[in-house]
């Protein structure tokens, strides 16, 4: 009787030290359910929980408040991000912050089948934050830009047949060439955008090996398969100066 | 047996949805993630179109028994049904607009079946800028010439004043803030709840609580299902007309049922001025035709076009599905007539069965203790507005909000607020429309 007291006891204070050790970690959700954001901090969340984490899940849902959020705080706070916010949101990659890149994708330029012999007014969409300069850089001069607020906007609008092309994002050009009514190529030209992960008040190359062996969960690499997503994994130095590259072609002249 | 489980979850949890005001099909997709993420591809279907289904029948009871709406595509049900309260039929409204409902997912049904080869090859005309130009023109055109007895101006003036408020924050078209005055609050634009609750749910309150202070012993009449179906079949024809405009407009990405219900309700408006039963049943059976439709260019061609879809396509796509596969559409139309069909009609049925007790039980609730329902529903109101204000990090602009449009509403009390309520639901995608119109 006694030793098993004595057992339990050791396993209780075991239980209680653990659970004492257990770091605490804030995750901020900057997207909406069925984006992109959300998903993978969906992934994020279970995944700390899982390596033990104490995680604290803020779900604010929209980037500019998450990124206000994510500058203000003093807790130690992971976050997903991606490098076409950073002038929008004025938060760029830095050693500071900059724990991992997750993966890259470029914009793809997609053009109908029944415009392919139009040589002159195309018209193009495009996502409202989108630089129309560079655009015209592009695609030229005589071209009609047509605003739509978000890249499924887009689809359905060149489903729909209210224009000629469109610039959008790699998920919805994939979409686009399985209908059938068009092509698409993946610009070299236009930026690259890049999904990545970032945080505060934390040594960033240690939580680095947590989020990277998240990442290597099947339920991540599914997500990225079935995406077609490219991971371009290497060092952390390298991964950083990538995406500070990268994120340069986001700036609006 | 996994089928069954997942259409009684998606009937349960439309239920709990429809009946909470505020709440929708949004809201309940993203509470039920945790559970739906070990749903296979065909639950997570049935769930969703199930939980859709029952939505719009159960939402019409607190829309006509309290005068608040479930969704934003309730607000025919709170104005007509606030006639029928009035007149002690109350639970005649539930009723012909249950049976309307089902009478419109049956022909949302028979018109997919014989438009489908149509509607594979056609569908994505709904998409198009064109359509939705000319469809807001009509609607524009309604809720200028149609609400509130005709008067132009005055309907004028409520487009005006919602679309006004629509403006703050990011359009549909730029990045660029609006009309913010420097209130950081008012960059992602005014709140929804503020606005229905305020120019909607304040004066339908207050005119129920009138209604209590000359009517003391309010008495709902138990109405018999038969005199129901009597009632019903002098509306068929509206019911009829609301389900194929309900259909149509089901297919316009982002504002399907919203659409589709204001658009056949301010149709029947025109035909049928002096019945609120045709109205009702008409924009009711509209909101089950179009729920149906907007469910179709998913399913056939793997386009989501409502929030509530794109979080169901989402993890559809998670569970394995590759939805878009245009080559294989006549697998995917066999597939809604083979699994989803026959669970949809028996959903619809038992959204018949359900609302009917459940009409009965508030209905004696409300009867018992009228005045402590008000105050209840006034205070959850508050509560609600409260708790959206602190989840959105926005607690002082909501609470602003709702105290001034609730006196704002209280003041033009004596309008049909619609015109008003439609233009600032719809203001910002008109006006991106309207733009590309010009572009393109």
């Amino acid at each position: 009787m006694k030793k098993t007291i004595i057992m339990l006891l050791s396993v209780l204070l075991v239980s209680i030290a653990k659970a004492e050790t257990k770091q605490q970690i804030t995750i901020i959700n900057n997207g909406k359910a069925g984006g992109s954001y959300h998903a993978r901090t969906q992934m994020y969340r279970v995944g700390l929980v899982a390596a033990g984490y104490d995680v604290i899940y803020e779900d604010v849902g929209k980037i500019s408040q998450a990124v206000k959020m994510f500058k203000e705080t003093n807790d130690p706070t992971v976050m997903v991000y991606s490098n076409n916010q950073v002038y929008k949101q004025d938060l760029f990659h830095t050693a500071e912050n900059f724990v991992m890149l997750e993966y890259q994708q470029p914009l793809y330029i997609c053009q109908t089948n029944r415009s392919k012999s139009k040589t002159s007014g195309l018209t193009v969409a495009h996502g409202k934050g989108y630089d129309t300069n560079l655009l015209n850089k592009v695609l030229g001069e005589d071209i009609v830009l047509v605003p739509y607020k978000n890249s499924s906007a887009m689809l359905n609008g060149i489903l729909g047949g209210d224009v000629d092309m469109m610039v959008n994002n790699q998920g919805m050009s994939l979409k686009y060439m399985e209908s059938g009514h068009g092509t698409c190529r993946p610009s070299d030209v236009l930026p690259v955008m890049v999904a990545t992960v970032i945080g505060t008040n934390i040594d960033v190359q240690a939580i680095r090996e947590v989020i990277f062996d998240i990442t290597m969960d099947i339920q991540f690499i599914e997500y990225h398969t079935s995406r077609q997503l490219v991971r371009p994994t290497s060092s952390w130095q390298t991964e950083l100066e990538l995406t500070q590259e990268l994120e340069k072609g986001y700036d609006i002249k | 047996m996994e089928e069954l489980i997942a259409v009684s979850l998606g009937l349960l949890a439309g239920t709990v949805t429809g009946i909470v005001p505020g709440a929708g099909v949004t809201v309940a997709m993203v509470i039920a993630t945790p559970m739906l993420m070990g749903f296979d591809v065909t639950q997570l279907l049935l769930f969703y179109m199930a939980l859709a289904s029952m939505v719009q029948f159960t939402g019409t009871i607190p829309a006509v028994f309290l005068g608040v709406p479930g969704e934003t595509n309730s607000l025919p049900a709170v104005i007509e049904g606030t006639k029928f309260n009035r007149r002690m039929m109350s639970q005649l409204a539930v009723g012909v607009s249950a049976v309307g409902s089902v009478l419109g997912s049956v022909i949302a049904v028979a018109l997919t079946f014989l438009l489908l080869s149509f509607l594979v090859d056609h569908v994505s005309v709904f998409f198009s800028n064109n359509t939705k130009f000319y469809l807001y023109i009509f609607v524009m055109g309604f809720c200028v010439l149609v609400y509130n007895r005709g008067k132009v101006l005055i309907n004028s003036v409520l487009c005006l004043i919602g679309f006004a408020l629509s403006l703050p924050g990011e359009s549909d078209i730029s990045s660029d803030l609006r009309y913010t005055m420097g209130m950081e609050d008012l960059e992602f634009g005014i709140p929804l709840m503020p606005v229905l609750i305020g120019f909607l749910i304040v004066p339908t309150l207050y005119k129920i609580y009138n209604d209590h202070q000359r009517v003391k012993q309010f008495k709902g009449n138990d109405v018999a299902f038969k005199k129901v179906l009597v009632y019903f079949m002098r509306c068929l024809p509206s019911s009829i007309r609301g389900s194929v405009i309900g259909y149509l407009c089901g297919f316009v990405p982002g504002v399907n049922t919203i659409l589709a219900t204001n658009t056949s309700y301010s149709v029947e408006k025109r035909l049928n001025r002096n019945s609120p039963g045709r109205q009702l049943v008409a924009s009711e059976t509209a909101n089950n035709s179009g729920q149906f439709a907007s469910m179709l260019p998913l399913l056939l061609i793997g386009i989501p076009i409502t929030g509530s879809e794109v979080i169901l396509y989402s993890l559809l796509v998670d569970a394995g599905w590759s939805p878009f596969q245009f080559d294989n559409v006549a697998n995917n139309a066999d597939m809604i007539f083979r699994d989803i069909v026959p669970w949809f009609v028996l959903a619809n049925l038992v959204g018949l069965l359900v609302a009917w007790p459940f009409a009965k039980q508030i209905l004696r609730m409300f009867t018992a203790s009228k005045k402590y329902v008000i105050i209840s529903l006034a205070i959850f109101m508050i509560g609600l507005n409260t708790y959206l204000g602190i989840q959105d990090y926005r607690t002082v602009l909501y609470t602003i909000c709702l105290i001034v449009f609730g006196c704002v509403g209280l003041l033009i009390r004596k309008h049909e607020p619609v015109p008003l309520i439609f233009m600032f639901i719809l203001g910002n995608d008109i006006e991106a429309v309207f733009l590309r119109q010009m572009l393109i």
